[in-house]
C-alpha cells in the first residue's frame, strides 16, 4: 500500500493546466498535493502529501525515507568507539548532542563515567551547539517565512560558532570529539578566551534577532496561532523538547535526569503558554540565552585534570599535540609503546584494531537534544561491537504531530508549522 | 594583424562558444535542492562569511527547470535515486552536476543497503568534491573549478549531458 | 500538566508494584533500568497498568524499538577471531524479535521499559496505537526493519525504506549491503567499473 495507489476512479490528474480546467475537472472534490521530497521550504527531503480543500488543507501525510542511511546497520559492523563516527552523523545540526548521547549509554553500560574536565567541556560544547542549531533554525525558519536577513545573520553568527568547533575538535561539523570515557582530545589554552568572548558576541547579536522579528507585523502574522499544540497533545504524540515547552510544560532532562553534571549548573527551565509558532520562537531565542549561561558558569568552574578515564583498556591516547608532519601525536605515549613496554604496544594494537568489549546489557539514555529528547536504546553482546543500536530522535517523533498542528490551516502556514518543528531529516530517517 | 586593428576601442572579439560559455560560467544557477549534512555546508556558501554571490550563483533555483547546477549535497538513499533523477530531467539543457561531499560521491563510510553508492550511478556527474562534510571553501573550490571546466567545453560536450 | 524534577517512587517500588498486579511477570532492574518482560499478549494491559496507576503515571511512550535475536550458533560477518577477546556468538535455539517499549512518566519522573519477545519467523504483536498515538510510526519502523505485524494498526507499511523494497533490513539474517571495496594489493580485483545510468521508473 502505497500513499499512490488509492482508490483513482473518481479521480483527476493534472499538471500544470490552467486553472479553470483544474476548476472545472475537480468540482467540489478535494485536491491532492504532493510537496517535496525536493522542496525549498520542507527542511530537506521531507515529502508532504496536502488534501487540500481550496487552500485549506484538510489533511496532511508526512512520508519520510528519502534519506535513510542505515546508520543503526552500520554502527553493529564497527566497535563502540567507531559508532561515535556514525552516529555524529544522525542529526547533523546537533552533532554533539549525539556523540554524548551515545558516549554516556555506552559508559553505563561499562560502569564508568568521564572525568569532570572532560564532563564540563561537554557541556560547554553542547550548549554552544544548541546555539548553533537554534541559529540553523531561525535562519531556515526565517527564510521560509521570508525573513531573508534573519537567514544571513544566523548563519553569520553560526560561522563564529563552528570556528571554535574547528578550532577545538579540528571539524566545523560531524565532530567525533567525544568518545566513550572521555573527549578525544584536551581542549587548547585560549579555549575559554574563546568562549568568553564568542559568549559576548552572541549576547549582543541576540538583541538583533529580537529586534528584527519579534515584534515585526509579518512574522508574527505568520506565526501566531499558528501549529497550536497543547499539552495533552503533545502528550499523545510524544512530542518532547521545545515543543512541549511552548506548550507550557515544564519538562527537561537536563534538570530531570540530569548527565554530565547539569546538577551544578543555574539556568531556568523556558516555558510559554500559547503553544504556536510565534511561542516556539520566542522559546527558543530565550534558550540560546539560558544555553549562554549555562557556558559562563561552566568556564568558571572548569576543572583540571585528565579529560579520558585512566583505565588503559578503554582509554584512548587523548593528550595530543601537533607535530611538524600535521598530525596529531602524543609523544610520551608514543614512547611508552614504542620503548618501554611491549605489554602496552599490545594493548594499544588492540585497543585500536578490535576495540574494547562491553558488558551485555541494554540501556537506554536520553539528552535533551536542541528538537527534544534524543534517546540512544543501546544493547550489548558483551562484545567489541554493538548488537543493535536504536535512536529515538525528537525529530521522528515530533514531525508525527505535523498533520495535528497544520490540519485546518492554509497551505502557506504549513511551512510555518514544519518550520517551528524544526525537523532535521538525518535525525529522521538515519 | 587583420580585423582587430581595423576596430576602435572598446570592441573585443571572439568566438561564440568562448562567449556564450563565459555567460554561462559566470551565471551559473544552482537548484536549492540539499539532501544532508552537506547541504548544511552549501547554505553556510550562501551566507555572509563564504558569500557564492561573488560567483554570480547567489540565485538557488526552487524550481529545477530554472537551474544549471545540481549540487548533489548529501547522501543519495536508494528512495531518493529516483527523485534525484527526475529532478536532474527537469533541467533544461546544458546542466552540470556537481557531486559534494564523500557520501554521494562513493557512498563514503555508508557503505550498506539504504544508500547509492555513489550519485554517478544515477546522473552523469561533472565534478566530484571530496571531504565529509567539505568546508565551504572546498565546495568554492570546486566551483571555480566547475567555472573553468564550463569555460572550454564546446557546445558538442555541453549538448552531450 | 504536573511535571517532577524528583524522582517520586523508586524503581524498586515501581517493580515490586507490577509484580503484584502481574505475578507472573519477570523483572530486571540494572544499571538503574527497570525492564519489565512480558508476553505479546499481556503488552497492553501492562502498558495500560504502568501508564494509568496514580503512583507510576507512566503515560509518555517514549520510544519503540526492535532488537533482533537470530536463532543458531551466530558470527557477524568480519569478525576477527583473537584469543582473549570474547567472540560474537550467540547461541539459540529459536530466533526472536525483541519489542522494547519505553514508558516514561513526567509526572513521577521515571522510566520503564517493557520487553516483549516473539518469534522472528512470524513475528506478532498486538498494537498499542489507540493507547498511544505516537506508537504509530515507531511501529511503522519496526514493522519495515524487523517484519513484525502489529495487529490492529490503521495503516501498517513501510516508513522508512521504498514501498516495493524486499526483506526487513536490520534484521541479522539481512546482509548489510553496499558494495565491496578491496584494499591496494588486495587478492580481490574489482570487474571494470561499468555503471550505467539508470532508467527511470515511472
Amino acid at each position: 500500500m502505497s500513499a499512490t495507489d488509492a482508490t483513482w476512479e473518481n479521480d483527476v490528474f493534472v499538471s500544470g493546466a490552467d486553472w479553470e480546467v483544474v476548476e472545472d475537472a475537480v468540482g467540489d472534490n478535494t485536491i491532492t498535493v504532493n510537496m517535496g521530497p525536493q522542496h525549498p521550504s520542507t527542511h530537506g527531503v521531507l515529502r508532504l502529501i496536502l488534501e487540500l480543500n481550496g487552500e485549506i488543507v484538510n489533511d496532511i501525510k508526512p512520508v519520510i525515507g528519502y534519506l535513510h542511511t542505515g546508520i543503526e546497520k552500520n554502527a553493529e559492523y564497527r566497535t563502540w568507539v567507531q559508532g561515535v563516527t556514525f552516529f555524529t552523523r544522525m542529526d547533523y545540526l546537533s552533532p554533539l548532542f549525539n556523540e554524548t548521547a551515545y558516549c554516556l549509554a555506552v559508559e553505563r553500560l561499562l560502569g564508568i563515567e568521564a572525568p569532570e574536565r572532560a564532563q564540563a567541556i561537554r557541556v560547554i560544547l553542547m550548549e554552544f551547539n544548541r546555539i548553533a542549531s537554534h541559529l540553523v533554525w531561525a535562519a531556515t525558519g526565517g527564510m521560509e517565512l521570508g525573513a531573508l536577513t534573519m537567514m544571513t545573520m544566523g548563519f553569520r553568527e553560526r560561522e563564529r560558532i563552528l570556528d571554535l568547533f574547528e578550532s577545538q575538535t579540528g571539524l566545523r561539523m560531524n565532530h567525533a570529539f567525544i568518545r566513550p570515557g572521555g573527549l578525544a582530545n584536551d581542549v587548547t589554552d585560549d579555549f575559554e578566551d574563546r568562549c568568553r568572548s564568542l559568549v559576548a558576541i552572541l549576547r549582543d547579536k541576540m538583541n538583533e534577532y529580537a529586534d528584527l522579528l519579534l515584534k515585526n507585523p509579518i512574522w508574527m502574522e505568520r506565526t501566531v496561532d499558528i501549529g497550536v499544540l497543547t499539552a495533552e497533545d503533545a502528550r499523545a504524540y510524544g512530542v518532547t523538547g521545545p515543543l512541549l515547552r511552548a506548550a507550557g510544560v515544564e519538562w527537561d532532562l537536563r534538570k530531570a535526569q540530569p548527565y554530565c553534571g547539569y546538577e551544578q549548573y543555574d539556568f531556568d527551565v523556558v516555558t510559554e503558554e500559547a503553544g504556536d509558532s510565534y511561542a516556539r520562537f520566542t522559546l527558543r531565542l530565550e534558550e540560546m540565552r539560558q544555553s549562554m549561561r549555562i557556558i559562563e558558569q561552566a568556564l568558571d568552574t572548569l576543572p583540571g585534570g585528565p579529560i579520558m578515564v585512566e583505565d588503559k583498556r578503554i582509554a584512548w591516547p587523548s593528550q595530543l599535540g601537533i607535530g611538524s608532519d600535521g598530525i596529531g601525536n602524543d609523544p610520551s605515549y608514543i614512547r611508552h609503546i614504542m620503548g618501554e613496554s611491549m605489554e602496552a604496544l599490545i594493548n594499544h594494537f588492540k585497543l585500536v584494531t578490535q576495540g574494547f568489549p562491553v558488558p551485555a546489557g541494554q540501556v537506554y539514555q536520553a539528552v535533551e537534544s536542541p528538537r527534544g529528547e534524543l534517546g540512544y536504546a543501546v544493547t550489548s553482546a558483551g562484545t567489541n561491537r554493538p548488537w543493535r543500536v536504536h535512536v529515538r530522535e525528537p525529530s521522528f517523533v515530533n514531525l508525527q504531530a505535523t498533520n495535528h498542528m497544520a490540519a485546518g490551516h492554509m497551505v502557506a502556514d504549513v511551512v510555518a508549522v514544519v518550520a517551528s518543528i524544526d525537523p532535521v531529516m538525518g535525525g529522521v530517517d538515519r | 594583424m587583420g580585423l582587430e586593428e581595423k576596430l576602435p576601442s572598446g570592441i573585443l572579439l571572439t568566438n561564440l562558444e568562448k562567449f556564450v560559455n563565459y555567460s554561462r560560467s559566470k551565471s551559473l544557477w544552482p537548484a536549492t535542492f540539499g539532501l544532508a549534512c552537506c547541504a548544511i555546508e552549501m547554505m553556510a556558501v550562501g551566507g555572509p562569511q563564504h558569500d557564492i554571490s561573488r560567483f554570480g550563483m547567489e540565485v538557488f533555483r526552487a524550481s529545477p527547470r530554472q537551474a544549471d547546477l545540481m549540487i548533489v549535497a548529501g547522501r543519495v538513499s536508494q528512495k531518493m535515486a529516483p527523485v534525484l533523477r527526475r529532478i536532474y530531467d527537469q533541467m533544461s539543457d546544458p546542466k552540470w552536476v556537481l557531486s559534494m561531499g564523500v557520501c554521494a560521491t562513493s557512498g563514503g563510510m555508508f557503505n550498506n543497503y539504504a544508500l547509492v553508492q555513489g550519485v554517478d550511478h544515477v546522473v552523469p556527474v561533472d565534478m566530484y568534491v571530496p571531504g565529509c562534510p567539505p568546508r565551504p571553501e572546498m565546495l568554492l573550490d570546486g566551483i571555480i573549478k566547475l567555472h573553468e571546466k564550463i569555460a572550454g567545453q564546446s557546445f558538442a560536450e555541453q549538448g552531450a549531458h | 500538566m504536573e511535571t517532577s524534577y524528583e524522582r517520586l517512587i523508586s524503581l524498586e517500588d515501581v517493580e515490586r508494584k507490577v509484580q503484584e498486579r502481574f505475578p507472573d511477570l519477570a523483572a530486571d532492574l540494572r544499571n538503574d533500568e527497570l525492564t519489565v518482560f512480558c508476553k505479546p499478549v499481556q503488552v497492553r494491559d501492562v502498558l495500560q497498568y504502568l501508564s494509568t496507576d496514580p503512583d507510576i503515571q507512566a503515560d509518555w511512550l517514549i520510544d519503540l524499538s526492535g532488537v533482533h535475536w537470530p536463532a543458531g550458533d551466530h558470527e557477524i560477518e568480519r569478525q576477527p577471531s583473537t584469543t582473549g577477546w570474547p567472540t560474537y556468538r550467540v547461541s539459540r535455539d529459536q530466533g526472536v524479535i525483541e519489542v522494547n517499549y519505553i514508558v516514561r512518566s513526567i509526572a513521577k519522573n521515571v522510566y520503564v521499559r517493557v520487553a516483549v519477545q516473539t518469534p522472528d519467523e512470524a513475528p506478532t504483536v498486538p498494537s498499542v496505537t489507540d493507547l498511544f498515538p505516537t506508537a504509530n510510526w515507531h511501529e511503522r519502523e519496526v514493522f519495515d526493519f524487523f517484519g513484525v505485524e502489529f495487529e490492529g494498526h490503521p495503516d501498517l507499511q513501510r516508513i522508512l525504506m521504498p514501498e516495493d523494497w524486499v526483506g526487513h533490513p536490520q534484521r541479522k539474517d539481512y546482509p548489510l549491503g553496499g558494495i565491496d571495496i578491496p584494499y591496494k594489493n588486495d587478492k580481490f580485483i574489482p570487474p571494470p567499473d561499468e555503471r550505467e545510468l539508470r532508467e527511470v521508473v515511472e
